[in-house]
């Protein structure tokens, strides 16, 4: 399985590409080798790319009988130590999500791209966008555990970002996602690849600690009080827990009967990673009175109107989260600081990061939702509201 | 009493399976967490006597165990077999992947009728399908033991269970049809009662390469036994029947419902309603998953 015949990588330079295939070739660049999947529009493409190109380089496409065995599948070649991910859409996720908690009791790493779509059901415009699963991901599933989760906002971003997430899923070993969306997904773009000795340079391999006997499960230092978090156990080598590899574990990185505990190793051995983990851009937010916080593609949008209004002379800046989850609470509030008005362009109605908005900017600041579903945010849209405000 | 884990220290023979076994290496004299009359400390101790006797490589072998009360069966078995304890019903999809990221690997599932019958219907359906290499092993007592007794898809007609107070009334799911069916190339059913046919499926589904399914018919005292007569199964003589509440009238019971497949042939339907037929179903070796998914691989990267 471990063939490298040179097929891994495209070639450098300039690639036309949809997004989902923009994302299954970061996938494979990351040195993906098992990918179970179920065709969902509007994810479909890549798990047509990826059956096309994974063989190539000696790893596994499944194409599953339902969404609930492709994550089982992809969690099984991941515990033996295959890089594993999956692909689906909103129906999909909510099928997945019990098995998805199971991958983080376990700190199973894996990836998944979210190819988000109109919801909820399963009828209805399903190839337009709808940033409505972004609630759902914060705590996928049953139990309580933290994820990662990665808003791109172009077919270069959905390249990068699917090697970052990989990294993330190796370091920190919990469920990475990827928010991808039906438009972004079916974007075709000019995706710069980098030399692969670049690629290579950045890629996390699966690989067994030097000392194989060391504890499996993350777990607290005692001094330090960190958070350490082992490589992954891989089965049908040494380094496996047996018959412990599917019991809660607590700080001590071993079974324990206090569910407390291990609800807090799951989630502070996340946070207390935050700075390493959040990525975020700030734009022209120096000297901003009114700012606006986007993730995904209402950012697009969002770049533009504060090009317009700033040529307008109104003070506007833009905070974008590359990382939703865990929301970057430190960032956002120093952010938000000086702001006169928020404003939030979602793909959704609700407001799921505005809430999350709310809760750490100060009490007397105005927070201003633009909601869009199952269309794109015209610059405009968020012209007249900064305009507005701006009067 | 079963030597191979003794309920006294006094009583203790020097057993060479029981020093492999998980509970047996850590406690000594560990019996077992089942009920009494429970079949699956023989299904452990067979597997840990198959798994010394034929020395299996544990690393190869990874146990996928599924939910039921046989998910306690890891403290039994043998202690350096990998295993992982899957979602309910999520077993066979699990193994595949495993499979798949490594194919070298024969992954053993355990899975019971609810778990693989039930709620894993499809997966089971599916991995018979496609023929991935692994063993599924299914322990079919008839109910839902492990949340206290409820009506499974494989229980008897005219049974009774906390969710079928009145009686069952369902039509039951067949196992070894429904894998058969699907195209499972090894098919077997046999009972706890007959552990020596038992652990010469094991050994042949082990040197087998393909899905190999085995349906062990297993006692349920506590839950199975208690409620119903041991007249079920034999409807047709029209007797009254006893409860089965101790192990050895449940194993009788198990012993006299069983049907040989040679005999079944001559058996009408009426007859055969609410039996077990036990024996070899099906044994065509055909081309397995990974090996057809290594020629795709070879395609794929240019060869011939």
């Amino acid at each position: 399985m471990n063939s490298n015949n040179g097929k891994r990588f495209l070639p450098e330079g300039k690639h036309l590409l949809m997004g989902n295939v923009a994302m299954a070739e970061g996938a494979i660049s990351a040195g993906l080798k098992f990918f179970g999947g179920y065709p969902i529009t509007p994810s479909t493409e890549a798990i047509e790319h990826i059956a096309k190109r994974l063989p190539e380089v000696g790893g596994c496409c499944m194409q599953m009988e339902d969404e609930l065995a492709s994550i089982n599948a992809v969690i099984g070649a991941s515990l033996v130590g295959a890089k594993s991910m999956t692909a689906t859409s909103g129906p999909g996720l909510s099928l997945m999500t019990e098995t998805i908690s199971m991958a983080a009791n376990l700190e199973i790493p894996f990836v998944f791209c979210d190819v988000q779509r109109v919801g909820p059901g399963s009828a209805g415009p399903v190839t337009d966008p709808h940033h409505n699963d972004i609630g759902l991901i914060r705590f996928a599933g049953h139990g309580e555990f933290q994820v990662i989760a990665l808003a791109p906002m172009n077919c270069q971003e959905l390249f990068d970002l699917t090697i970052t997430a990989f990294n993330f899923a190796e370091t920190y070993r919990c469920p990475v996602f990827i928010m991808s969306d039906a438009y972004l997904g079916h974007l075709h773009e000019v995706v710069n690849i980098p030399p692969k000795e670049e690629i290579l340079k950045r890629v996390i391999k699966r690989e067994l600690p030097e000392d194989v006997t060391a504890r499996v499960y993350s777990y607290k230092d005692r001094e330090t009080g960190e958070y350490i978090i082992p490589k992954a156990p891989i089965m049908g080598t040494d380094y496996c827990p047996g018959i412990f590899l599917h019991m809660p574990h607590g700080p001590e990185g071993l079974p324990t009967p206090k569910p407390l505990e291990f609800m807090e190793m799951m989630i502070e051995k996340i946070k207390s990673n935050i700075n390493k983990i959040s990525m975020v851009d700030k734009h022209k937010l120096a000297d901003a009175e009114i700012v606006i916080i986007a993730y995904g593609l209402p950012v697009r949008t969002s770049y533009r109107a504060v090009e317009i209004a700033r040529n307008e002379g109104i003070k506007v800046g833009l905070l974008r989260l590359i990382t939703v989850w865990p929301f970057p609470d430190d960032i956002v509030k120093e952010a938000v600081k000086d702001a006169k008005v928020i404003i939030v362009p979602e793909l959704n109605y609700t407001g799921v990061i505005a809430e999350q908005i709310e809760r750490v900017k100060k009490p007397t600041t105005p927070i201003i939702k633009i909601g869009k579903v199952g269309e794109f945010h015209h610059p405009d849209d968020i012209l007249k509201v900064i305009r507005e405000v701006a009067k | 009493m079963s030597d191979i884990a003794p309920m006294f220290p006094n009583e203790k023979p020097e057993h060479p399976y029981l020093k492999q076994s998980y509970g047996g290496k850590i406690f000594g004299n560990f019996a077992s967490l089942f009920c009494g009359g429970c079949g699956y400390g023989i299904i452990g101790q067979i597997f840990t006597r198959v798994f010394e006797d034929e020395k299996l490589d544990p690393k190869l072998h990874p146990t996928i165990i599924g939910i039921g009360c046989y998910s306690q069966i890891l403290l039994l078995v043998h202690e350096a077999s990998q295993k992982v304890l899957a979602l309910h019903g999520r077993a066979p999809a699990v193994a595949t992947g495993m499979k798949m990221a490594n194919p070298r690997m024969k992954p053993i599932i355990f899975s019971g009728d609810g778990d693989c019958l039930g709620i894993g219907g499809n997966h089971f359906i599916h991995i018979c399908r496609r023929n991935v290499d692994c063993l599924i092993m299914i322990f079919n007592n008839s109910i839902y033991a492990m949340t206290g007794g409820q009506g499974a898809p494989t229980t008897l007609y005219g049974a009774k269970s906390t969710t079928t107070p009145y009686t069952m009334f369902e039509n039951r799911s067949d196992g070894v049809k429904l894998a058969l069916a699907a195209g499972a190339p090894y098919v077997a059913r046999t009972t706890v009662a007959h552990p020596r046919t038992l652990m010469k499926y094991f050994r042949k589904a082990l040197k087998h390469k393909g899905t190999s399914v085995i349906e062990i018919i297993t006692p349920c005292v506590t839950y199975f036994g208690r409620k119903n007569l041991d007249s079920l199964g034999a409807e047709y003589l029209g007797g009254k029947g006893e409860k089965m509440d101790t192990g050895g009238r449940m194993i009788d019971w198990i012993k006299r419902n069983s049907v040989r497949i040679n005999q079944a042939k001559f058996m009408t339907e009426e007859e055969l309603f609410n039996k077990y037929v036990i024996g070899e179903f099906r044994y065509e070796p055909k081309p397995e998953y990974s090996g057809e998914y290594a020629k795709i691989q070879k395609i794929a990267m240019g060869g011939k």
